[in-house]
C-alpha cells in the first residue's frame, strides 16, 4: 500500500462500496432555519465608525454560525472564523454567510461599477453614492478572521486605512501557521491522554505513534522559531502555484497558435470551439492569478513577523514545548 | 488496405526520416539538455534493461506509454534511445500524434516548420475526436499504416489512453481497444510498456517544467498471449502492466500516491436548509451563486424546485471532497474559493479550474436526508455500476453530546482496524500533515488517503486501499 509497508491484500469485506448508510429515526432537529431575510440589520457607513466598532459588528454578525460558543464569546480581531480549537467553529458551508453578513452590516461609497476592460462583464467598484457594501469574488480569500476582514475592507477602499489597527492584526500567513501549530498540539495532547489509559502491550504500540508525533511537533516548533524557515515552507505552495500559472499560460499559447493556424481555413465549427476554449482558459488563468497572489502574499508575509505575531508564535511554541515535555516525562520508558 | 500511393508515401517518409535521424536526434538531445535541462534518473541501467530484451528478438515492437504532456513522445524516445542506436532505423518508432494538436499551429512559417519536424520524427497524424465518416476513415487509415509498419518489422508508438490523463493518473480499469486491435492484427509484435514521469508532474500540462527529473520503468511483453482473441482482453492486460509500472513509480516517490476525499451534508440540519426555505418559491440565489460557476448555476436553475436543495448540496459536497483529494496531492484551493472547482454531475467529474486537473467523484447510496460524496484524484479507482471502487467509507450518526470531529476520528480508526486482520486499532492514531489528517500506524504515516467529514447529526470517514 504505502511506503510504510502496511498490508495490502488482507482487507476484509465484500465490494468496498457496499457499506450502506444506516440512519436512526429522524431526530427532531427543528425545521425552522434562521430567517436571515426577516432579520432587520441596520447598516452603517464604514467611514463613520472605527475599525474596532466594525470588528465588533462582524463578530456579532457571525454568532449564529459559530458552533464553538466559548471561543466566539472571547473572539477578537485574530480569532479565526473556522476551526474548533481556537476558532469560532464556523463550518466551511457557512463561509459565504460570513461574507454576506459583513455586506449586510455596512454601507460604502465604493458602489459605482466600472468594467475592468471594454466589453468585459467583470467590474471593479469606484466611488459613487453611499450604498450597500459588495465584496467581489475572491476579495475575501484571506479574510480568515474579523481583523483580516477589516483589512480586506481597508485594502479595497471601503474604509480609511488605519495602520495602528492593522498593526494588531495577525497576517493570514501566521493565522494559518499558528492554526497548524494548535492542531498539532491538540493531536499530541489527545495522544498523551490515550496512551495514559492503555494497558501494557497496547500502550507500547501507541507509544510509537506518540514518539512520531513528538518528532513532528519538535520539527514544527523549529520551523515556527525561525521566520525564514516558515517562509521557505510557504514558498513551496507559491512555487506550485507559479508552476500552475505558467503551465496554464502555455496552454493558452497553444490554443492561440491553433487559432492562428486555423484562421485561414473555413472550418467555422472548429474555430468557434477553439474560441470558446480560449475564453475558458482566460477565465481559468484569472483564477490561477488570484490564487498566485494569495500564495505570494502568504510566502512573503511568513518571512516578516510583527510583535503581535511574535507573541502568538511564542504562545504556541510554549504550548508545543509543554506538550513535548508532557509526552516525554510520564512515559519515559515507553517513549 | 492502403493504396499504392499511401504505401509509397510511407516508404518515402521512412527513407527521408532515416537519413535525417542523426540531426533530428541531435536537435532533440540538445533541446532536452541545454534548453529544458531535463534529467533522467538511472538512465544507463534503464536503457541496458530495455535493449537487452529488445535485442533478444528482432521482431516488430509497439511502444505503449502513459501520457501527461504534449512532448511525451520525445521524452520517452530520449529515455530509451542511446546515440549509438540512431542507425537502427527500424527501431525508431513511428508516432501517432493528434492532428489538431500539432499540424495547425501558428502562422504559415511556424506551421510549416512543425510539419517538417513531425514528418522527420516519423509521425502519422491521428484524429481522435469525431464520429463522422471522414474522422472514422482517417482513424482507419492511420491504423492500417501502423499495421503496415509493424508487418515489416518496424516500431510504432501509441498512447493506450488515447489522450493526456487529466488527473495525472493512469487508470488501468478503463482500457481502450485500439492497442488490442493492433496487437491482434500484428500478433508477432511485442509491447514495450513504459511509465515515465517527472517528480514534479502532478497533472496534465503542455510540457513539464524546466529542470524536471524523470524516473521511468519499462517491461516488454508479447503482443498477444495464448488464448487472447478479443481486443479488450489484450488491452486490459497491457493496461494492467502499465498500472503495475505506475505503482513502481509511486513506490519510489516522496509524495502520497493515494489522494482521496469525502464530504457530507446533513440535509435535515437547519444550516443546510436556511437558504432553501420551503415557504418561499425561490431559494436564496444570491447566496447560491457565491458557490457555483456559471455552468453549475445554469444547471441548477434548470432543476425542478423540489430537487434544487439536494442538487446544490451535491455540487457543494463534490467541491469539498475534490478539494480534499487535491490538497493531499499538493494542489491547494484557497478557503472559500468554491468557484475554483467545477462539478459535472453528469460525467461525475470535478475540475480544478486553475490547473485543469480532474478528479473523479461519486455519490454514495443516498439516504433521504444526507448527501455524501467521495472523490479520487489518484491512487485507485472510484468505482462504477459494474466495478467496485477502492475507497472504503462509512456514514454514521453522531451520538448526542459527543464532539463530531472526535467521533469521526475514533470511528475511522476502528473502521480501518476492522477492515484488516493485520491491523490492531491500538497501533493507529491520527496526526496532521500539510493541514490534512493522516493516520499513523506504529509511528509511521500511512498513505491511505484518509478523509473525515461531519455535518449536523452525521459523521463520515473514508480511506483508500489500492
Amino acid at each position: 500500500m504505502g511506503p510504510a509497508g502496511a498490508p495490502v491484500k488482507q482487507w476484509k469485506g465484500p465490494a468496498p462500496n457496499c457499506y450502506n448508510i444506516s440512519f436512526p429515526h429522524q431526530r427532531s432537529g427543528g425545521d425552522m432555519a434562521f430567517k436571515r431575510r426577516e432579520t432587520v440589520v441596520e447598516a452603517v457607513d464604514l467611514n463613520t465608525i472605527t475599525p474596532e466598532d466594525a470588528e465588533k459588528r462582524i463578530i456579532a454578525g457571525v454568532k449564529k454560525y459559530a458552533t464553538n460558543e466559548p471561543n466566539w464569546v472571547k473572539a477578537d480581531a485574530n480569532t479565526p472564523f473556522l476551526g474548533h480549537i481556537i476558532g469560532m467553529g464556523i463550518e466551511s458551508s457557512n463561509l459565504a454567510d460570513i461574507t454576506m453578513s459583513i455586506e449586510r452590516q455596512f454601507l460604502t461609497k465604493k458602489t459605482r461599477r466600472v468594467p475592468v476592460s471594454e466589453g468585459s462583464s467583470e467590474f471593479r467598484l469606484e466611488d459613487g453614492e453611499l450604498g450597500k457594501l459588495r465584496i467581489l469574488d475572491g476579495q475575501d480569500a484571506t479574510a480568515a478572521t474579523p481583523g483580516l476582514s477589516i483589512k480586506m475592507l481597508m485594502d479595497h477602499g471601503h474604509m480609511p486605512r488605519n495602520e495602528a489597527y492593522l498593526g494588531k492584526v495577525v497576517s493570514f500567513a501566521y493565522i494559518a501557521a499558528i492554526g497548524d501549530g494548535y492542531r498539532m498540539n491538540d493531536a499530541l495532547r489527545k495522544m498523551i491522554a490515550k496512551v495514559e489509559k492503555l494497558p501494557g502491550t497496547e500502550r507500547e504500540e501507541a507509544a510509537a505513534n506518540l514518539r512520531s508525533m513528538v518528532e513532528q511537533a519538535k520539527n514544527y516548533e523549529a520551523v515556527l522559531s525561525d521566520a525564514a524557515k516558515l517562509a521557505a515552507a510557504r514558498q513551496k505552495t507559491f512555487e506550485n502555484d507559479k508552476a500552475a500559472y505558467e503551465a496554464l499560460s502555455k496552454e493558452l499559447a497553444v490554443v492561440t497558435d491553433k487559432l492562428k493556424g486555423l484562421s485561414a481555413s473555413n472550418d467555422s465549427a472548429q474555430l468557434s470551439q477553439l474560441r470558446s476554449e480560449e475564453a475558458e482558459i482566460r477565465t481559468r488563468l484569472k483564477m490561477s492569478a488570484a490564487k498566485l497572489r494569495v500564495s505570494q502574499e502568504v510566502a512573503s508575509a511568513a518571512g516578516r513577523r510583527t510583535p503581535v505575531e511574535e507573541a502568538k508564535v511564542q504562545e504556541i511554541r510554549r504550548l508545543l514545548s509543554d506538550s513535548i515535555q508532557a509526552a516525554s516525562a510520564p512515559f519515559a520508558n515507553a517513549v | 488496405m492502403l493504396t499504392p500511393s499511401e504505401i509509397s508515401a510511407l516508404r518515402r517518409q521512412s527513407l527521408i526520416s532515416a537519413l535525417f535521424s542523426l540531426p533530428v536526434c541531435a536537435l532533440l538531445f540538445l533541446a532536452s539538455r541545454l534548453y529544458f535541462r531535463y534529467r533522467f534518473k538511472d538512465l544507463a541501467a534503464f536503457r541496458r534493461q530495455v535493449w537487452a530484451e529488445l535485442d533478444a528478438s528482432p521482431g516488430p515492437v509497439i511502444w505503449a506509454a502513459n501520457h501527461l504532456t504534449l512532448i511525451d513522445s520525445f521524452l520517452v524516445f530520449l529515455a530509451i534511445f542511446p546515440w549509438n542506436r540512431v542507425w537502427h532505423w527500424r527501431r525508431i518508432p513511428w508516432s501517432t500524434p493528434e492532428y489538431r494538436n500539432y499540424y495547425q499551429l501558428g502562422g504559415p512559417i511556424q506551421s510549416r516548420a512543425i510539419r517538417i519536424l513531425m514528418y522527420l520524427c516519423r509521425c502519422i497524424p491521428f484524429l481522435r475526436e469525431g464520429e463522422d465518416e471522414a474522422a472514422v476513415s482517417w482513424r482507419e487509415r492511420a491504423f492500417q499504416k501502423c499495421l503496415w509498419i509493424l508487418n515489416r518489422g518496424g516500431t510504432v508508438f501509441v498512447y493506450p489512453e488515447a489522450g493526456r490523463s487529466r488527473s495525472g493518473w493512469f487508470e488501468s480499469r478503463k482500457p481502450k481497444d485500439f492497442l488490442g486491435r493492433l496487437a491482434l492484427a500484428a500478433p508477432s509484435a511485442r509491447f514495450l510498456c513504459v511509465y515515465l514521469r517527472g517528480d514534479h508532474q502532478l497533472y496534465t500540462t503542455v510540457a513539464p517544467i524546466k529542470r524536471e527529473s524523470y524516473r521511468m520503468h519499462a517491461r516488454i511483453v508479447p503482443a498477444v498471449e495464448p488464448g487472447e482473441t478479443h481486443p479488450r482482453a489484450v488491452s486490459q492486460r497491457l493496461f494492467n502492466i502499465l498500472g503495475e509500472l505506475q505503482e513502481r513509480w509511486f513506490a519510489q516517490w516522496i509524495g502520497p500516491k493515494n489522494c482521496a476525499g469525502n464530504d457530507l451534508i446533513d440535509l435535515g440540519s437547519p444550516g443546510s436548509r436556511e437558504h432553501f426555505p420551503p415557504e418561499r418559491e425561490e431559494p436564496d440565489w444570491e447566496w447560491i451563486d457565491r458557490h457555483l460557476t456559471g455552468k453549475e448555476s445554469d444547471y441548477l436553475r434548470s432543476q425542478a424546485p423540489e430537487s434544487l436543495m439536494k442538487t446544490f448540496w451535491k455540487f457543494f459536497t463534490g467541491k469539498e471532497a475534490a478539494h480534499k483529494a487535491l490538497a493531499r496531492s499538493g494542489i491547494k484551493t484557497p478557503v472559500g474559493a468554491f468557484k475554483h472547482i467545477e462539478i459535472d454531475l453528469f460525467r461525475r467529474k470535478a475540475v480544478h479550474l486553475p490547473t485543469g486537473c480532474q478528479v473523479d467523484i461519486a455519490f454514495t447510496p443516498e439516504g433521504e436526508d444526507v448527501v455524501h460524496c467521495l472523490a479520487v484524484l489518484r491512487g485507485g479507482y472510484i468505482g462504477d455500476e459494474e466495478t467496485a471502487g477502492d475507497v472504503l467509507w462509512k456514514v454514521e450518526p453522531v451520538p448526542d453530546g459527543v464532539s463530531p470531529s472526535e467521533f469521526a476520528r475514533e470511528r475511522c480508526l476502528r473502521f480501518i482496524a476492522d477492515s484488516s486482520d493485520e491491523i490492531d486499532e491500538a497501533s493507529l492514531a491520527f496526526s496532521v500533515e500539510e493541514e490534512a489528517p493522516v493516520v499513523l500506524r506504529s509511528g509511521r504515516p500511512q498513505d491511505w488517503g484518509v478523509s473525515l467529514s461531519h455535518s449536523g447529526r452525521y459523521a463520515a470517514f473514508s480511506f483508500m486501499i489500492s
